[in-house]
């Protein structure tokens, strides 16, 4: 699957899932598509479906209402497909950590790459990305 | 007692009144409830911000909170049931249409029954099979 | 024609958030809506029971990403009302530069992404480019883009840099110009009236009914704004005018938002001129509240926030409710929403601003459509405007 990586590699296209967040992620990853930060240059755009998507960012603690159907979401995404945990809610849930509402992500979906940060600055998200670059170019 | 006129005019329907700056906490009684709250709300045209329940030891509370915009006072109605198993009061829906989303957030958060809402459905945890009942009481229903 | 359900449903391509809408079509116009909200709910109330007074602060910001800063501007001033405690000079016009920088910023959000609705992706552009210049502001006064931690009670956490005000004030005049030439757009295009004006009108009286607030009451005669009924903070020393339009159609609410934006900056550069000359502490030390009940409020840009605090003299809250703007605003949908052709539905659902985040402090839904016949609302949207173009181009 190496050659199939590195072609992906080239242009994720990328599928957003909020799950129970606070917003703030999600408007940092609308931020990414500006002209500021500009993300497509690298390749990266934002889809409406998931059927066509490569990366899925999972943001949010995922509470008990929306957990099942981003189980749904993810067996639905076509295969190989990698989700990253956005912020710090996916990775700890750390100031939600009481509520009787949140469930233990893990327990739904895998997780392939944390990008901590509440919320994480835009340069940290482009480093997360990279990372993930790296690890698909062998 | 306010340059609005509202306890002259009520003063046999209300009870125990706590005053502050710019903010009146009164009690009244279930029974005179609908028609103190025409009052504020036609009469004064005052606008309902929210209503905030809360389980004490004498019983659980409802407090309406109605802000007069002219001059930026608050004028909150107060309603004690004592019955914690079955607490059950009128619903201010039909004369206040705003109220009907906060009234079941209440009913469903604290198991207050509300005669006279038109529509009693949980509104937060609606398909949602999995969450604690009436999470914010303290002898959680399970 | 028959009578169709169009779910539009938790996980939509356009909405940022989860809401599940169930609109009842009969041919091309829309009859009614039903909202199933609850997606978003992470238990703020639960939580808040086992914070203490500063913590609560933080975890009341984290309620919205977008009004970071309202939550814990209307929660501080409810702590203070319990015992009426004063704030120094010097801390309050902090607050309200904190708090009217968040409205341009807010403001800004909500043009790119209407013009996003529409088909206009240029503006959505724009818009967000100017509105990165703010964010650099906020972390030179507070050292963070979006969650602050400024508020305390009593006070404010962090001074403003004396030594920075003329590069800030250097970065308000050039919003103050974008600002123009967005005005300027909104008068002159000819497809843009067409397609904002008569669409999803809320009339005065549903507005008192439902009792909504901020721009959406204000753009349907409604005159109602905290900053000037109950002016608390730095309100009350500067000089601004509050914008009331009569038709209460997005247009309306579209101008009613501009008009805001500029009087923001206004009072932002009254408040940076007075800051270099006052001054003083920022924190008056607060040692204990004592047992009481303490309503407190701000003017967010999606309207107004209501917090309310119960104590008992420990150092804990007893009970604490919060109540964002947005939750007196999503039910006037019922009222705003009949008889639309369902190409305007969208534009219509976001010209309320709504912030689910802030509503249910909740989570977000997907469309799990299993309707015979699928519908793409953006898609719709873009179509009307295009054809639009072509009728007054001929």
């Amino acid at each position: 699957m190496g050659w199939y990586n590195k072609r992906l590699a080239k242009s994720l296209w990328v599928f957003h899932v909020s799950a129970s967040p606070c917003n703030n992620c999600d408007i940092e990853i609308l931020d990414l598509l500006t002209p500021r930060y500009d993300i497509e240059r690298l390749g990266i755009k934002l889809v409406g479906s998931v059927r066509h998507a490569d990366v899925l960012l999972v943001s949010g603690i995922l509470n008990q209402k929306v957990a099942p159907f981003v189980k749904r979401i993810y067996e639905q995404a076509p295969k190989p497909i990698y989700v990253v945990g956005f912020g710090t809610c996916p990775a700890s849930g750390c100031t939600f950590k009481d509520s009787y509402n949140k469930t233990k992500p893990t327990d739904y979906i895998p997780f392939d790459l944390y990008i901590p940060g509440c919320p994480p600055k835009p340069e940290n998200m482009i480093a997360g990305v990279a990372k993930l670059l790296e690890v698909l170019n062998g | 007692m306010d340059n609005n006129g509202f306890f002259e005019a009520m003063s046999d329907k209300v009870g125990e009144t706590i005053e502050k700056k710019l903010r009146y906490y009164f009690v009244v009684d279930n029974e005179n409830l609908l028609e103190v709250v025409a009052y504020i709300f036609k009469t004064m045209g005052c606008r309902l911000s929210t209503a905030t329940a809360t389980e004490l030891y004498q019983g659980i509370e409802v407090l309406y909170h109605f802000s007069h915009d002219k001059s930026g006072t608050y004028y909150c109605p107060r309603i004690i049931m004592p019955d914690k198993k079955n607490p059950q009061m009128n619903s201010i829906t039909p004369v206040v249409r705003g109220a009907e989303w906060i009234e079941r957030e209440m009913a469903e958060m604290f198991g207050i029954d509300f005669v006279g809402h038109p529509r009693k459905e949980p509104l937060l945890t609606r398909n949602n099979l999995t969450v604690r009942k009436q999470p914010l009481r303290i002898t959680r229903v399970s | 024609m028959s009578v169709n359900n169009v779910p539009v449903g938790p996980f939509h391509p356009l909405l940022e958030e989860a809401e599940y809408f169930n609109l009842v079509v009969d041919g091309e116009t829309v009859v009614d809506i039903d909202m199933d909200i609850g997606w978003m709910h992470r238990g703020h109330e639960f939580i808040s029971e086992q914070r203490t007074f500063t913590q609560s602060i933080y975890l009341v910001e984290r309620i919205c990403g977008i009004c970071s800063t309202s939550h814990p501007l209307a929660c501080v001033h409810a702590f203070e009302d319990v015992d009426n405690i004063e704030i120094p000079e010097r801390a309050a016009y902090i607050r309200t530069l904190v708090g009217e920088l968040e409205r341009i910023h807010s403001h800004l959000l909500w043009f790119g992404l209407a013009g996003h609705f529409i088909g206009y992706d240029t503006v959505w552009m724009w818009a967000w480019k100017y509105r990165e210049p703010i964010l650099q502001m906020f972390e030179i006064i507070s050292g963070n883009r979006n969650h602050y931690g400024m508020m305390r009670v009593g006070g404010v956490a962090n001074d403003v840099d004396p030594n920075r005000i003329p590069e800030m004030m250097k970065i308000l005049d050039m919003v103050e110009e974008k600002m123009n030439m967005i005005a300027k757009i909104a008068n002159d295009d000819p497809v843009l009236r067409s397609r904002l004006k008569g669409v999803g009108v809320l009339t005065r009286q549903d507005a008192v009914d439902f009792c909504a607030v901020g721009p959406t009451a204000r753009a349907s005669d409604v005159p109602c704004d905290v900053r000037r009924d109950e002016p608390n903070d730095a309100y009350g020393m500067v000089d601004f005018e509050v914008a009331v339009l009569p038709n209460g159609d997005v247009y309306d609410k579209f101008v009613v938002r501009v008009l805001e934006t500029i009087e923001s900056a206004k009072i932002c550069r009254q408040c940076l001129e007075r800051l270099q000359t006052v001054k003083g502490p920022i924190l008056n030390n607060v040692k204990e509240i004592t047992a009481g009940e303490g309503i407190g409020r701000y003017e967010a840009p999606r309207g107004e926030v209501f917090h309310f605090v119960k104590t008992d003299g420990s150092n804990r809250p007893i009970r604490h409710k919060v109540r964002a703007p947005s939750y007196n605003n999503i039910p006037t949908y019922v009222a705003s929403c009949k008889g639309i052709p369902i190409a305007d539905a969208l534009i219509t659902l976001a010209s309320v601003d709504p912030c689910y985040c802030c509503t249910e402090r909740s989570l977000k839904v997907i469309d799990v459509n299993h309707d015979p016949f699928k519908v793409d609302l953006l898609q719709l949207s873009r179509e009307k405007t295009q054809r639009i173009r072509r009728e007054i181009h001929e």
